[in-house]
């Protein structure tokens, strides 16, 4: 404890804080249940532990793909993922661009075609290549796009026994995102869970304890309102559009912490085939996100149309107190302060300062959190276009998922797919460099995976945020949205 | 000069002679060559217009499963028509489109109309008003509809600011993100888009009014008005359908503005027929409806293009060939 105490010294204060807060809530609040849902036991994967075993072990992924795919292999590759963009900070860009450099030099003799595409439009594009037989031999997907690929049957089967890794060296929640009707079709990449952000300074200002985090989502929607009220900020940035997987990934936790869900993904034996979108869980949910929008206008107007990129710029203006997202925000946050002059130079500094990361809030019924990532998935051979070279998406698959790489890619944004990641001098470096990391990490053992069914896209970006879309203008009460959404799942999965 | 092209008249009792007319593959035989030159263009048409269109009715009478496999489509006739009959979002998709395309075309219209007899007299700086004027027509729509939705933005855009800042609003005012303002919103960008266009037609319209005309009836002492209405009118009465008519497709057809800056949104108060089509397609993956979905409006279309050429080819009849 005395060593994990010295680590953490290099860290903010407050987040200390909020890290030795964290782990006994966690287990008070029944979090242990919930770490059954994602395989991950919450009294192992304590942010000691993750600190304890950072940089034990060292790995030789050249060596370790060599095995799989000889390193002078020669071939060729087409590869589609949701990349960086120019919102997001610039190590990313880095981490993105030693990747590559490292993968031509472990295989210089493999030809890589690769689009970096966006969040919004990967789907839709992807859906229609692999129709048009225009699939790239690779993609690496977030974790709930996979099972629809793989029931359409348009997915070869592909796991991590194929490019020499066993199953067991990821996340239980993980390995069964990319698990359909028990075959495997892909490989996880990286996983992480949110937090809470707050900007303590706003809370002062409120008159609330600027080191208290609101502790339910009761709390939430109090505290947004005295931050409007005292402050005339906006209190927590929600976020409502349609077709935008920001909604569920904020929603879906207040919903599911209530006791409600979509189907029934947040109960211990999942079955996905009893509808919760429309119970008293979810209802209760749904009235708390109306009461902040209608009643308390302590949310930004802009939620329906907005992303989590639009509200990164009001909080680092100080203009907004609370939101939840990834440990990358920290990070997103830092890079507009040092981009900002003058005045706006001043507040964005202060807001970085104050700004402190704690657990996303408990419900009636639990603590959740989606359980999120990405996996990496290889097309059947007449589905892509110019033939599948299976041998280099076999050394690409390798090189990306190995320890190292899972790990040095999601430098910011997220955790290692491959838990032996955690053990590289790579996550070391990364708990030492990334302040809130392990609050973040701490949260995955409440982790909820998205239901691993092929409606899962449509019900988490349009049905879920539609209904929301319904309440928040007025459009139909609380039960009338929550129960039209309920019918269109229930229509939607009778569909398949 | 009217008696010299009517037809002369016959003696009395003198039954006109029936003219037969040739048959059809002679009159192709006739006009080979014709049809020689103009072959590479029916062929492209064929494939990428005609087949598209087939390829389309086809599916809409088709219940594709999950994984869009055709060899296990189910024929369901009319089954996809019904749905979307049946459906209400289909109605309030039309109720939209119907709001969204008969005010669009209508106010476009009228303002490019006036522009247009605004830049018709010669004076200083007409060449660069309209130029200037021309600007929102030469923009990408893509661009125009990005930087509308941050004027428009509902927390921080500069029409909100501004009307804070003059302590006209107590908060920014809601455009984009109420189910009561967004349609008139997005009707306003798009009126800004098109109404340059309504300019240049009507303002080639105008050139074409005889000059003398317009003197004479001043001279007989005509109103402005009745100058307006008698002289000026009549015509470019056949450049102002071609005009609305082309804007009615167009709107009916408008899909960058709406789905860049809203995406039908909120709560579908923004959806019109073709971002419905394509989140139909695309977004939920279901392509025997939206097929259908596009069948309804292709026959929406064909009945407006049907009007469009009858407005286009008005006259050429009576000339004498």
């Amino acid at each position: 404890m005395q060593g994990f105490d010295a680590k953490m010294r290099a860290f903010h204060r407050r987040s200390l804080l909020g890290c030795v807060i964290s782990a006994p809530l966690l287990i008070a609040t029944g979090a242990l249940a919930q770490g059954s849902k994602t395989g991950i036991d919450i009294n192992k994967w304590t942010p000691e532990y993750i600190r304890s075993i950072a940089g034990t072990e060292t790995y030789d992924t050249a060596a370790e793909c060599g095995k799989v795919v000889p390193t002078d292999y020669k071939g060729r590759l087409t590869y589609w993922w949701v990349g960086p963009t120019q919102a997001q900070p610039q190590i990313d860009h880095e981490m993105d661009k030693q990747f590559w450099e490292a993968f031509a030099k472990t295989y210089p003799n493999i030809q890589v075609t690769k689009q970096n595409l966006d969040y919004n439009d990967m789907l839709n594009k992807l859906r229609t290549a692999a129709l048009g037989r225009a699939a790239p031999m690779v993609a690496r997907l977030p974790i709930l796009w996979g099972v629809e690929f793989a029931a359409k049957g348009q997915l070869m089967e592909f796991g991590p026994k194929d490019v020499g890794y066993s199953t067991d060296e990821f996340w239980p929640g993980a390995i069964k995102s990319v698990t359909w009707k028990n075959k495997t079709y892909g490989v996880p990449t990286n996983n992480e869970t949110m937090a809470l952000i707050w900007n303590a300074n706003i809370f002062k200002e409120a008159g609330l304890d600027p080191e208290k985090p609101p502790q339910t989502w009761a709390d939430v929607v109090a505290y947004s309102k005295q931050i409007k009220e005292k402050t005339g900020k906006n209190g927590y940035g929600l976020v409502a559009r349609v077709n935008a997987g920001n909604t569920p990934f904020r929603f879906m936790p207040q919903l599911w912490a209530m006791g409600g869900g979509a189907l029934d993904e947040a109960e211990d034996n999942p079955t996905y085939k009893q509808i919760m979108v429309n119970n008293p869980g979810s209802k209760q949910a749904l009235q708390q996100v109306v009461d902040m929008y209608v009643r308390d206008k302590s949310v930004p107007t802009s939620a329906l149309t907005n992303t989590q990129n639009q509200n990164q710029d009001p909080f680092i203006a100080g203009q907004l107190a609370m939101m939840i997202s990834h440990p990358t925000e920290y990070a997103v946050m830092l890079d507009r302060a040092a981009k900002a002059t003058g005045e706006d130079k001043k507040m964005a500094d202060q807001v970085v300062s104050g700004m402190r990361y704690g657990l996303i809030p408990q419900g009636d019924k639990r603590r959740a959190v989606v359980f999120g990532g990405s996996n990496v998935h290889v097309f059947r051979p007449d589905l892509v276009e110019g033939g599948l070279d299976l041998n280099a998406a076999k050394a690409f698959v390798c090189f990306s998922t190995g320890p190292e790489w899972s790990t040095r890619y999601h430098w910011i944004t997220s955790n290692p797919g491959n838990i032996r990641g955690f053990k590289t001098k790579a996550m070391k470096e990364r708990l030492e460099q990334i302040k809130y990391l392990d609050v973040t990490t701490s949260m995955l053992p409440a982790g909820v995976p998205f239901p691993v069914l092929p409606q899962s896209t449509e019900i988490m970006n349009i049905i879920v945020p539609t209904m929301m879309q319904n309440a928040l203008t007025g459009k139909m009460p609380v039960p009338e949205a929550a129960d039209l959404a309920a019918k269109q799942i229930k229509e939607l999965m009778n569909e398949f | 000069m009217t008696a010299a092209l009517s037809p002369v008249p016959l003696a009395e009792g003198v039954r006109p002679e029936r003219v037969k007319k040739p048959g059809l593959l002679r009159r192709i035989y006739k006009h080979r060559a014709d049809y020689l030159y103009v072959l590479p263009a029916i062929g492209v048409m064929l494939l990428v217009i005609a087949y598209p269109i087939y390829d389309t009715i086809y599916l809409s009478f088709l219940n594709l499963p999950p994984n869009l496999a055709f060899e296990d489509a189910e024929f369901t006739g009319f089954n996809n028509y019904a749905r979307i009959l049946q459906a209400e979002s289909f109605h309030e998709a039309t109720w939209n489109t119907v709001v969204w395309t008969v005010f669009s075309t209508f106010i476009a219209f009228v303002l490019g109309f006036g522009a247009a007899l605004a830049l018709n007299g010669a004076f200083l700086g007409q060449g660069l008003l309209r130029g200037i004027l021309l600007v929102p027509y030469v923009i990408s729509a893509v661009a125009a509809a990005y930087v509308w939705r941050w004027i428009f933005h509902s927390d921080f855009g500069v029409i909100g600011a501004i009307t804070v800042g003059l302590g006209l609003t107590a908060r920014p005012i809601n455009f984009l993100d109420s189910t009561s303002t967004v349609m008139a919103s997005l009707i306003l960008v798009n009126v800004w888009k098109e109404f340059p266009f309504a300019m240049i037609m009507m303002l080639a319209g105008l050139q074409t009014v005889p000059e003398q005309l317009m003197r004479a009836a001043k001279v007989d002492g005509a109103s402005a008005w009745n100058r307006f209405w008698h002289v000026t009118f009549p015509h470019v009465r056949h450049v102002a359908v071609v005009t609305i008519l082309l804007l009615l497709v167009a709107n009916l057809n408008g899909f960058t503005i709406p789905y860049v800056m809203t995406g039908g949104g909120p709560a579908g108060a923004s959806e019109i027929w073709i971002t419905h089509i394509y989140q139909i397609a695309f977004g939920r993956i279901r392509f025997g409806l939206a097929s259908a979905y596009s069948v309804i409006l292709f026959i929406i279309m064909m009945v407006l293009g049907y009007f469009y050429v009858r407005a286009l080819t008005r006259g050429d009849e009576r000339t004498p060939s």
